[in-house]
Parts: C-alpha cells; structure tokens; sequence
C-alpha cells in the first residue's frame, strides 16, 4: 500500500518534468517542437488527475515518510493535511488550463523548449512545496520556483520585441530609465528573491540546529521559541519571513513582480498570481497552522513578528491597489492588484495570533487566508489569460479597446466580468463570502484588541481595489480608446483556457455554501459591516466602470502612482549604488591589502628572501659546508646539553 | 622450535652474503654474474624471511624492497662504471640490511644494518664512467661518516638510558640520534650536501642513494626512540617537528627557485625527508605508531619510486611523458597514488598527536610544491621509446599505482599495525 502512495506521488511530482525532457532535448528541431508540447501538458494532466486522488483518497494528516539524509533531517516527508489537499488540486488545475491556454498562445515561440521546460519544472516545484512537510525538502521546491521564475521571465531573452517590455521606453525619471526589457526582468527577480532566500535558508539551518526535526508538523515550535528568548524568535522568525516576503513580492521587495510582467503571459498568469507569488503567503499560513501563535500568547517576541506580517501585508495591500489605480499596461495593473491581494493573505493569516475562533478545528483567519488565496487564483488567472488575449488580439500591452472591442470579443468580455465582479468582494459573489470573513476577523482585533488600523486598511484597500479592478474592464472592454489594430481571429484554445478558468469560481461558490468549515463565512457575510464594505466595493466598482480615469489626477498623483511611487529607485539605484560602494571599499582597502599580503608584497618578498637564502648557502665549497654543518651540529648539541642540565 | 625458525632465516641471510660474494668475485670475470649473484641472494633472503617470520608480516614490505632493490639493479645497466660487477654486491648488501632490520629487535644488528646501507653508497656515489668521481665523493663521505658518528653515539646513549635514566643523557643522546639521522638523509638545515651532491654525481648512483638508502636510517631511527621513548618524549618530539617544518619549507623553495633538475630533484628530497620526519613526533604515543609506519614507509617507498624514475630519465634524455606526470601526480599527493597515501597517514598521525600546525604546514608544503613537479614532468617527458628507461620508469610508476586498488593500502596498514601491537609489547 505504501508504494502505491509513493507511486502516487512520484507521478505527481515527475510526470511534468519528465513529459517536458523530449521537446527540451529536441530543441534544434521545429517539426518536433510544434507537436511535443501536447505531451507536456499531458505530463501536467496526470499531475491533476494524482492531486484529484491524494485529495479524494488519500487520509487527512497522514505523513509520508522516506528517509534521505537523517543526520541533518533531510528527508523526503510529504503531508496531506488540508492546506495541502486543496492546494495540491488548486495548483496542478491551474497549471493544466494554463498549459492548455498556452498550447495557442506560445504557437510560432522561438524558443518553445525552453517554454515547456521551465514551464513544467515550475510547476512540480509548486507541488513539491505544496505537499512537503520537511522545510528542507520545501526549499528544494522553493529554489525551483526561482530557478523557473527567472527562466520564464527573461524567455524572450533577446529584447527585441517592445511588446515584451515593462514600462514607456526611453522615458526618464531622474536618472533611471523607467522602461525594463525581458532579460533585465529575469535579471531583477532572480536577485530579489536571492535577497531573501539566503536568510531563509539560514532559519531552516538554525531550525535544525535548535529543534532537531525540519518537519513542520512535528517541530515542537512553543519549545523552540522559547528556548531561544524574545530575540532570538524574532530574529529566527523574520529571517525565515524574509524569503516569504520576496517571494510574495511585498514591500518593499514588490519591484521584481512589476517587471516580471515582461514574461510570456502564461508565466503571469501561472507563477506572478496564481501560485508562485502566493507560495510566501501559502508558507505563511502553513506554518502559523502548525505554530498555532494564538495559544502561544506567553511566548515572547512572537507577537511582534506577527505584528510585522501584519502591518507588511497591509501596507502592501493598500500600496499595491494605490499603485494599480494609475496603471494602463494591463498586466502590470494586474500585477500591482496581484501584490495588494497577497498583501491581504499575510495580513489576515498574521491576524491568527489575536484571533482564537475556530470553525471545524481550524482557525478562521488562516483558513479566510487561504481560501482568498484560491479565489483569488482562479480569478486573477482568468483576467491573466484575457489580458494576454487582447495583447495577440490588439498588438498593444496598454489597455484599449471600447465597446465596439467587446461586442466583437464577447466572450473575454464575460469573463473579465465574472472574474472582476467575483474577486472584488461584491455580495453575493464569492470573493464577498471570503471578504466577509476577513472584515470580521479585523473587527476582532478591533473590538478585543484595540487594534483600528488594520480594518481602516483592510476597507481602504477593499475599496480601492474594486475600482481597480473595474478599471481595467472599463478601460479594456467599456470606455478604452479604440485599439489600433485588432486581429480577432483564432484564440480558440485561450478561449477555453480561461472560460473554465474562471467557471472554478462557481465551484468555489458553491463548496463555499456546502462545506462545514466555511459555514462561518456565510455567517459573515450576513454581519451589517460586510455589507457595508460589500456595498461600498460595488458602488466603488461601478464609478470606476463609467469613469475609468480622471483627467485632474491623471498627471498627480496618476504618474506618481503609475510610477510605482518611485519604488524602482531602490532596486535600481540605492540598491546597485550601495553595491557598488561596498565592492569599491572592498576593492580598494581590502582587496589590496589581501593581495599586498599573498600575491604582490609580503609573502612573495618572504619567498624571495627565503629562497636566496637557501641557494647562498650552497657555495659549492665543502669548506664551508662544513663550517655550517659542524657550528649547527654544535650549536644544538650546546643547547640540547643545556636543557638537559636543567632538567 | 623458536630456535630452528630463527636459523632458517640466519641460514638464508648467511647462504645470501655468501652466493652476494661469490657473485662478486665471479663479476671480475664477467659482470653478469655480479648480477645474477644479487639477485638470487634477494630471493634467498626473502624467501628465508618469510618462510621464519609470519609471511603476511614482512611480505607487505619486503615486496616493496625486493621491487625497489631489483629496479636499482637493472638500473645499474645504463652505466658503464670501473666496478662493474661489484656494484651489483653492494646494492645487494644494501637491500638484504634493508630487509633485515625489519625483523630484529637486537640492538646491535639495528646499528650494524644501518652502517651496512650507509658504507656501500660511499663507493657508489663515485661511480662514474671513466674513472671516479671523487670530489663528489670527499663531499659526500665526510657528511657521512659525521652523520653515522652522531647516530651511533646517540643511539648507544639513548640505550644506556633505558637501564640507567638519566634526562640529560637521554636529551642529549635524542638530539644527536635525530641529528645523525638528518645529515645521513638530507634534512636541512644539515642538509648542504644534497643539491650539490644530487646534481654533481652520476644520476644512477644517485637514484640508489635517493631510494633504497634511505629507508633503513629511519626505521633504525624510529625502533630506537620508541625502544628508549620515556616522560621526556613528549616535550623533545618538538624538536623534531621543528626540524621537519624548516626541512619542508626549506626543500620546498629550494626546489622551486632551483633551475638544474639534479638540483630540484635533490631540494625535493629534503622535503621528503621533512615529511617523513614529521611524524617522528609519534614516538611519545606508541599506540599511535602504526599510522606513522604506514604513512612514513609508504612515503619512503613513494620517495623511491619517484627519484628511480626521475634520475633515469635525466640519465636516459627523458623518459614516456604520462609516467613522468604520473611520478609527478604521486609526489604531490594526488590520490590514490602512493604519495597521497603515504601523506594521508603521516597527517592522520600528526592530527592524533595533535600537532595540527605540522598539520597546515605539510598540506601549505603540498601546495608549494607542485609546480616544480609538473615542471619536472615536462622538461623530462618525450614520446615513448622501448628503451632501458621507459621500462625502468614503468615499473616505478607500477609501484605508485599499487594503491589505486584500496586492497593493497588496507593490507599494508593492518599489517603495520600489528606490528606496531608487537613493537608495542616489546617495550
């Protein structure tokens, strides 16, 4: 029975990437490349169909283990608990309409090997993480994840395609270039995420040392954390953060996400919404679902940090919809609305220390957390996918396209509408249930921890997030300016790809309505304050639809805000400029003291010395040979008598 | 019983000097003889030895003195001396003390082997073609007999102390035991005569001298200051360790910075002898003296094989290049040729004994020394020829390449151990 489990997984995990060896190893070949991606995406579909039998068959909370490394906990242990059923399904579902979209969409690529390979490791890294339960089997998964962002990201690593770029080219801010090509996207994701998977790894080291175990639902997390005092968890814990917080693109780590948009759109709507940026805030609520912090109130420091996710979270939430209100390229806006979402997993999920209700044995704001995070995939996915539609579709990465565009393209048209309207929080769509669960929770911390500013953000954010999102229907669908080139025909498999996209959501609708544990949901939705909130997204909803830009704001704040409120600078200036600095001091005050030292001055002179020495002595003369050999033999000896006398 | 075994090996070794004289005598009349005598008196001793002693005991070792010895006798092909056929006696003189002194706890004979190794390379190192080389000779002779006159008077000191203790004495007799042993062998700083010596000199003798001569200085060295170890041991095998240190450094640079191959050669030889004398620093922890028997006969045999194939080759005009990088590779430690093994266990005794400066220092030695070894591999390789050196060179690189199979290394050093247990019950 066992290896049948195992057999399960090691199809889960490996049929994508084994599907995707032949068209990576045919490269050279375009008669080959055309027809193997179908077998890439077949690879994929048996990663649904195993995700679709470990969540109906497999039991809950079951440990599979099998032993690698014991002496440092390295070991192959995969979990089925119920954030791992469900996002298991959530992932290899996505992936597979995804791939299915991309089978039209990357047609006539120029590197279609690359595509499918990256593509395909991407996501059983995702499943790999999804499922582990040792943290050093997750990282594994977590540096595939990176390792594939930066491939997909720079795919059209040549440049040479404008469409492909982030940004108006040539425009100046100061002196950045605010205009950023696919390479330099890969380039800028790669070394975020490095900036904070190396503090991360340190944790999981120190983890091990501390605890002993690196599975997460056997840690003994209360031991560890008080073991090492206040600051010591805060220390641990904001470390191991730090990989989640770049990952997940929240301030001030956001840059990286914006410019990945320079990637295929399949790469968008795939790994920078769906599932790799929501990977930090997924590992998030894991851990806090094992830490459990809201019986852990006497453990010191550990409110702090939670205090820091949460305060994270919000600000990138209000920061990423801000943003996003002054956005035309459609992806970028979708990646600003994208980073403001996963903002909100962090906060709610953070607000687990303060809240102790429990629906079904879980607690409410983790599970609130994480089921935003799976309408949230679907929704953003299917607007993703539309988006990159009307780019084959208008020749144009900036929103265009009035009413006549919809009519002609009715069917993104309906999409872009359910996926907005069930996202934003408009009762009674699904998005609302789920948003009323997540006012409620920072009602707590209103109420019975004196805590106001999160639920003022929450609603600022709510709010402006719904005119976002209306914003870019209105702009691509309602009231854009008419696209300069349209070129309807074809899509036919994008189509499908993002109609049963964005149909998940009714399922979602209905688990919501029909499971136990989100019973407390619709309890929410019900409360006076979530309609009001609810109330407030729609009207907020419908302005943005009939005024999707206001001329008096187009220029401030609309610029400042379409800037990105000058973030780039940090990444592309303070930070290369520190860089920089330090590599200057180290060349000049370091380096050439270490090269003084062992190449150039010191020891090379010793040598020198030393050397002449020794052939000096060697006169040829056995005079002299002598004179040296009998006054050494002498001098030891006299020495040698002396400390015997002594003795 | 004990004492019939006992004289089958007396027999032997006696049958051999006698078969090593007549060999000798008969060499006037034809230099083949001389040959043929060594040779069956090796074979004879070696026999007569492993039939005495456990076989398993002394084959792991005197193999490798029969190999060396026997390469050494062939070598002696490729010059045209004026002592033709007595040569040949006295490399077999040589070897039967260096298989012998492995199998005896007397004192004496201890002391008798090692000026048996040592008088005969007096006349071997003048050997030349067409006369002798005596200016090499004086050099090498009056360092020479210092040295056995320091060795000897320290020995009989350290042995007086073990019946009579006296500190002074046995600090006395230590340094100037250690002492002999450092001119006989080349460890600087009394070390002067090896370069010039080394590339002055005819380089066949010199391979002999290089190779099978050195071996029986330090295990007389080795038996006589772990038989006389005692309280003082410990704070004197500094003495020793500094000793090493400046032999490597000093051989090391030497070589290095030296453009005449006879001459590199030579200042390799005292690092050598640095490396091997390092873990002389053993002898105050006799449970630990098997790792420095492994590692320090390994480096020994190593030493041997790499200066055989070094010197013919400077005598031949070159020698097949890939056994020259390969003598090369071992001398600098690249496993699993020999030299590495013989390095891994002097380091492992070293670490156990905690010296671990001596540790940093001998793998820093290591480092500085590969240049000059792969210089040495190139300036002396050329394309093969089916000639006396190409085969001699094979067969030295057949003896570092010995251990690429781990058996090999696995028996020598269980062997050693057990010896070492033996020795052990001894003191």
């Amino acid at each position: 029975m066992i290896i049948d489990d195992w057999l399960v997984f090691l199809l889960l995990f490996l049929a994508p990437v084994l599907s995707s060896i032949p068209i990576a190893l045919v490269y050279k070949s375009d008669k080959w490349t055309e027809k193997l991606p179908y077998l890439s995406v077949f690879g994929i579909f048996i990663s649904v169909l195993m995700s679709l039998y470990i969540f109906t068959s497999f039991p809950e909370n079951q440990q599979y283990a099998y032993t690698w490394i014991p002496d440092l906990g390295i070991n192959f242990v995969l979990i089925t608990d119920y954030l791992s059923c469900y996002m298991g399904v959530i992932t290899a579902v996505i992936a597979f309409f995804i791939a299915i979209y991309g089978l039209d969409y990357m047609k006539g690529d120029y590197r279609p090997s690359w595509y499918w390979f990256f593509f395909n490791l991407f996501t059983a890294s995702m499943l790999l993480v999804v499922y582990s339960d040792n943290l050093f089997l997750l990282f594994v998964g977590w540096e595939g994840l990176g390792a594939a962002s930066w491939g997909l990201i720079g795919h059209w690593f040549r440049d040479d395609d404008e469409i492909a770029y982030v940004g108006v080219p040539k425009r100046k801010v100061g002196p950045l270039e605010l205009s950023w090509p696919p390479s330099f996207g890969g380039w800028r994701a790669i070394s975020t995420i490095r900036f904070g998977d190396v503090p991360m790894f340190l944790a999981i080291a120190a983890i091990w040392v501390l605890a002993g175990n690196l599975n997460i639902s056997e840690i003994n997390w209360e031991t560890l954390f008080l073991n090492i005092g206040a600051a010591g968890t805060i220390i641990l814990l904001v470390c191991f953060l730090m990989g989640l917080f770049t990952k997940s693109a929240q301030v001030p780590f956001s840059e990286w996400l914006m410019t990945a948009m320079t990637g295929p759109t399949t790469v968008s709507a795939l790994l920078h919404s769906a599932t790799m940026v929501a990977a930090g805030a997924f590992v998030f609520i894991k851990i806090s679902w094992y830490i459990k912090p809201w019986e852990l109130h006497h453990v010191p420091g550990l409110e702090i940090v939670y205090i820091i996710a949460l305060f994270i979270g919000l600000i990138s939430g209000l920061y990423g919809a801000l943003a996003g209100s002054g956005m035309l390229e459609r992806k970028v806006l979708l990646a600003a609305s994208t980073m403001s979402s996963i903002g909100l997993m962090f906060a709610v999920g953070a607000a687990s220390f303060w809240i102790h209700e429990e629906i079904a044995g879980i607690n409410l704001a983790l599970l609130v957390a994480f089921w935003y995070m799976a309408v949230h995939a679907f929704a953003k996915a299917s607007l993703f996918l539309v988006s990159g539609h009307l780019i084959h579709a208008t020749h144009s990465r900036f929103s265009c396209g009035g009413f006549e565009f919809a009519k002609r393209m009715k069917i993104p048209f309906i999409v872009t509408i359910i996926a907005t309207t069930f996202l934003v929080g408009i009762p009674p769509l699904t998005a609302y249930w789920v948003k009323s669960a997540m006012d409620k929770s920072m009602e707590i911390l209103w109420h019975e921890h004196h805590m106001l500013l999160p639920i003022i953000l929450l609603i600022l954010t709510s709010l402006i997030y719904s005119a976002i999102m209306a914003r870019f229907l209105s702009l691509n669908f309602v009231r854009g300016e008419k696209p300069e080139h349209e070129h309807l025909e074809g899509g036919g498999l994008m189509k499908l790809g993002y109609t049963m996209m964005v149909s998940v959501l009714f399922i979602l609708l209905y688990l919501i309505f029909t499971n136990a544990e989100t019973k407390g949901f619709v309890d929410a939705g019900y409360a006076s304050v979530s309609f009001a909130v609810g109330a407030g997204a729609l009207i907020a909803y419908v302005i943005a639809v009939y005024v999707p830009r206001l001329k008096v704001f187009s220029r401030v704040p609309g610029t400042f805000f379409n800037d990105r409120m000058y973030l780039p600078f940090l990444n592309d200036y303070i930070m290369p400029k520190t860089g920089f600095f330090i590599s200057h001091i180290v060349q000049n005050y370091g380096n050439r003291g270490i090269d003084g030292f062992f190449n150039t001055r010191v020891i090379p002179g010793l040598f020198g010395i030393i050397s002449k020495g020794i052939r000096a002595i060697q006169t040829g003369y056995l005079k002299s040979y002598v004179k040296i050999v009998l006054g050494l033999v002498m001098v030891f000896l006299i020495v040698a008598s002396l400390w015997g006398l002594g003795l | 019983m004990m004492g019939l075994t006992l004289n089958v090996m007396h027999m032997g070794m006696l049958s051999a000097l006698v078969i090593l004289t007549l060999g000798s005598i008969g060499s006037f009349k034809n230099s083949k003889l001389g040959f043929y005598g060594a040779i069956i008196a090796l074979v004879i001793a070696f026999s007569a030895i492993t039939i005495t002693v456990s076989a398993a005991h002394f084959l792991s070792y005197g193999i490798f003195i029969l190999a060396i010895a026997i390469i050494n006798l062939v070598s002696l092909e490729a010059i045209k001396s004026e002592i033709k056929g007595v040569d040949y006696g006295l490399v077999g003189l040589m070897a039967l003390a260096t298989m012998y002194i492995f199998n005896t706890s007397e004192f004496a004979l201890v002391l008798a082997a090692l000026v048996l190794v040592s008088v005969p390379t007096y006349i071997l190192v003048m050997i030349r073609e067409g006369g002798a080389n005596v200016e090499v000779g004086i050099k090498y002779i009056t360092f020479m007999v210092l040295a056995t006159v320091l060795f000897l008077i320290g020995a009989i000191m350290l042995v007086y102390t073990k019946s009579a203790f006296d500190g002074s004495l046995y600090v006395l007799g230590y340094v100037m035991l250690v002492l002999g042993l450092c001119l006989e062998v080349g460890v600087a700083p009394l070390h002067e005569w090896v370069p010039d010596v080394f590339s002055s000199a005819d380089p066949i003798p010199i391979s002999i001298i290089a190779s099978l001569a050195k071996i029986v200085p330090f295990i007389a060295a080795l038996w006589i200051l772990v038989y006389t170890s005692c309280d003082l041991t410990v704070s004197i095998t500094l003495f020793t360790a500094v000793i090493a240190a400046i032999s490597m450094f000093v051989g090391n640079i030497g070589a290095l910075t030296s453009k005449e191959l006879g001459r590199v050669l030579g200042y390799s030889t005292v690092a050598n002898m640095g490396y091997i004398l390092s873990c002389f620093v053993v002898v105050a922890e006799p449970k630990f003296i098997y790792l420095a028997l492994t590692g320090g006969l390994l480096m020994l045999f190593a030493n041997a094989a790499g200066k055989i194939g070094f010197f013919n080759a400077i005598k031949g005009g070159g020698a097949y290049s890939p056994l020259m990088y390969l003598l090369a590779f071992s001398f600098i430690g690249v496993p699993p040729l020999m030299g590495f093994w013989g390095k891994l266990f002097i380091l492992l005794s070293l670490a156990k004994m905690e010296y671990f400066w001596l540790v940093a220092i001998v793998v820093i030695n290591s480092a500085i020394s590969i240049p000059y070894y792969v210089r040495l591999a190139t300036e002396l390789g050329v394309e093969w020829k089916p000639n006396l050196t190409n085969f001699i060179c094979l067969a030295a690189v057949v003896m570092v390449l010995v251990t690429v199979f781990l058996l090999p290394v696995e028996w020598f050093y269980s062997t050693m151990e057990v010896i070492a247990q033996t020795v052990g019950i001894a003191i």
